[in-house]
């Protein structure tokens, strides 16, 4: 589903490059973490598979296609097979529940039926459907993740990518997204979430990419965040 | 496409950046009424060259019958082949000319139609007739001060009734409007200027104003034209709004501007509302509702994918 292919990036200016020869394989359905330290390359690796970035060397592909050589025209669609979560929400304040959630859907042109359809199973699945009609600034932490997740999900991606979803979150809150992403990636969703949380990472073991300097240093089935932190 | 997303925007991005919008609206107004006018005035200067010939033209005025200058080089009647032959042997020998062209007396009798009053060509006995038009050879002068020699040599000529020359008249008519119209164009060309950085903050301000929006549209996969569409429209419609009160303005001048120096000055042949609409809608030069859009647009897509780079 995602594959690195001895990719390297490089920014601008002096230092080492951001991601050194990475070579990873994700399958489809797979829930992978992406441990390390800031600056490790976690988010490069993340940005790379949007085609935020292109990589200096090397192939990215996502759901079969080489991302780096794909037209500018196409981003969009393959976006659009990308559910994205971040660690700072980025909810539209002023835009209810429902509205921040078929936002995503409006703007790729979905018809008004399959929206009104689609975005009350979701909020069904992420447990706000009683929240529907609330403003951000009146939900928890919690809930306004799980809003962000609604949002990338509602289009049903391919993949699922969340950079740090509980960097902001308390631990019984962590748990809770853990759970909704866990649920998400039973439905047959390739999740793949860059963290620090070692907590969760131990409690729910899943396949572990630990990168530091750029570098892949472990790829483990069922592994624990690591020894060395 | 759901449109429903882009009205909306667009609505509220009018709003939001309501001082700003009016800020180009009028800088817009002002300069292409200016343009506008330095439009109007090119083709008054082609109008009037067409006419009158232009301040680096003399008329060669040839015999008709029964001709009222009592010339004796008319005695022989309407000018013949003959005596054309030999006054066009005489311009291509002149050193002064640098070109001259023939105008039949239904050609010079059509353009006067359009100077004079439509009373002098009705009637049963119409004052003026097509046989009382004359043939004339318009003559270009190398050197608008030099005409001397080719006046004498042709002013002789059998068939030649006189020379009409209105260098000096036409010269003064032709500077006043050269120097307005060039005027027009140099205002035109600042505030168009001031435009121009005026829609590209707009668009700064706005892209700021929304790009958390914009952020989250990249990333869900909006089209780059879905993103950009409310900022195309916005851009748009402030042209419109430019585009339509310069219409306005241009209308004005005309009625009141054109037409009152129509009333005064009749020996000009002045510019009608054809003129007015093809400066508005032309394409060649283009016209202001060319103009205004093209103003707006062109810098909205550059800005756009600048700052809504997907």
């Amino acid at each position: 589903m995602i594959r690195f292919e001895k990719v390297t990036k490089n920014y601008p200016g002096p230092g080492k490059p951001a991601l050194d020869q990475v070579t990873v394989d994700i399958d489809k359905g797979e829930f992978v973490y992406l441990v390390g330290q800031s600056g490790s390359g976690k988010s490069t690796a993340l940005r790379l598979v949007l085609r935020e970035l292109r990589p200096t060397s090397g192939r990215v592909y996502v759901a079969g296609k080489e991302i780096n050589r794909m037209a500018g025209w196409k981003v969009p669609r393959l976006r659009r097979q990308v559910g994205t979560v971040f660690q700072d929400f980025r909810l539209l304040p002023n835009k209810t529940v429902t509205e921040n959630v078929a936002f995503a859907l409006q703007v790729i042109g979905k018809s008004r039926r399959e929206i009104n359809k689609v975005v009350p199973e979701t909020l069904e699945v992420v447990g706000l459907k009683d929240k529907a009609t609330r403003m951000p600034d009146e939900l928890s932490g919690g809930e306004q993740q799980r809003v962000a997740i609604a949002r990338a999900f509602v289009n049903r991606p391919m993949i699922l990518i969340a950079d740090e979803p509980t960097g902001n979150l308390d631990p019984q809150t962590s748990v809770g997204i853990m759970n909704l992403l866990e649920e998400i990636n039973q439905r047959g969703t390739t999740v793949v979430m860059a963290t620090h949380d070692h907590g969760l990472v131990d409690q729910f073991r899943k396949r572990v990419v630990e990168l530091d300097h750029g570098r892949v240093v472990r790829d483990e089935a069922a592994g624990s965040y690591g020894f060395q932190h | 496409m759901q449109l429903r997303y882009v009205f909306t925007e667009l609505r509220s991005g009018l709003r939001r950046n309501l001082s700003m919008h009016l800020a180009v609206v009028l800088t817009l107004f002002v300069s292409l009424t200016l343009a506008g006018c330095g439009l109007l005035l090119q083709r008054q200067a082609d109008k009037t060259a067409e006419t009158l010939g232009n301040e680096l033209q003399i008329l060669v005025n040839l015999c008709v019958a029964d001709d009222p200058s009592e010339s004796p080089n008319c005695s022989a009647g309407e000018v013949t082949k003959p005596q054309l032959q030999e006054i066009e042997r005489a311009l291509n020998d002149s050193p002064e000319v640098d070109s001259f062209e023939f105008q039949t007396k239904e050609e010079g009798y059509e353009k006067a139609k359009e100077i004079y009053s439509p009373e002098v060509f009705e009637g049963s006995d119409p004052v003026i007739t097509v046989d009382d038009w004359p043939a004339q050879y318009w003559v270009t002068l190398k050197d608008p001060k030099e005409a001397d020699g080719v006046i004498s040599a042709v002013s002789g000529l059998d068939g030649v009734s006189g020379i009409k020359d209105q260098r000096e008249a036409l010269s003064q008519i032709f500077g006043i409007m050269t120097a307005l119209k060039y005027g027009s164009w140099v205002g035109a060309g600042f505030l168009l200027f001031a435009a121009l950085l005026l829609v590209a903050n707009t668009i700064r301000l706005a892209a700021m104003a929304r790009r958390r929006e914009i952020g989250i549209m990249r990333l869900v996969g909006a089209s780059t034209l879905y993103i950009a569409l409310p900022f195309l429209l916005e851009a748009l419609v402030t042209a419109a709004i430019g585009v339509g009160l310069t219409a306005g303005a241009l209308a004005a001048f005309m009625h009141w501007g054109i037409g009152g120096l129509e009333g005064t000055i009749q020996f000009l042949p002045w510019i009608d509302w054809t003129d007015y609409v093809e400066s508005l809608i032309g394409l060649v030069p283009p016209g202001i509702a060319l103009i205004g859009p093209a103003l707006t647009l062109i810098p909205t897509l550059l800005l756009t994918r600048k700052y809504i780079k997907v």
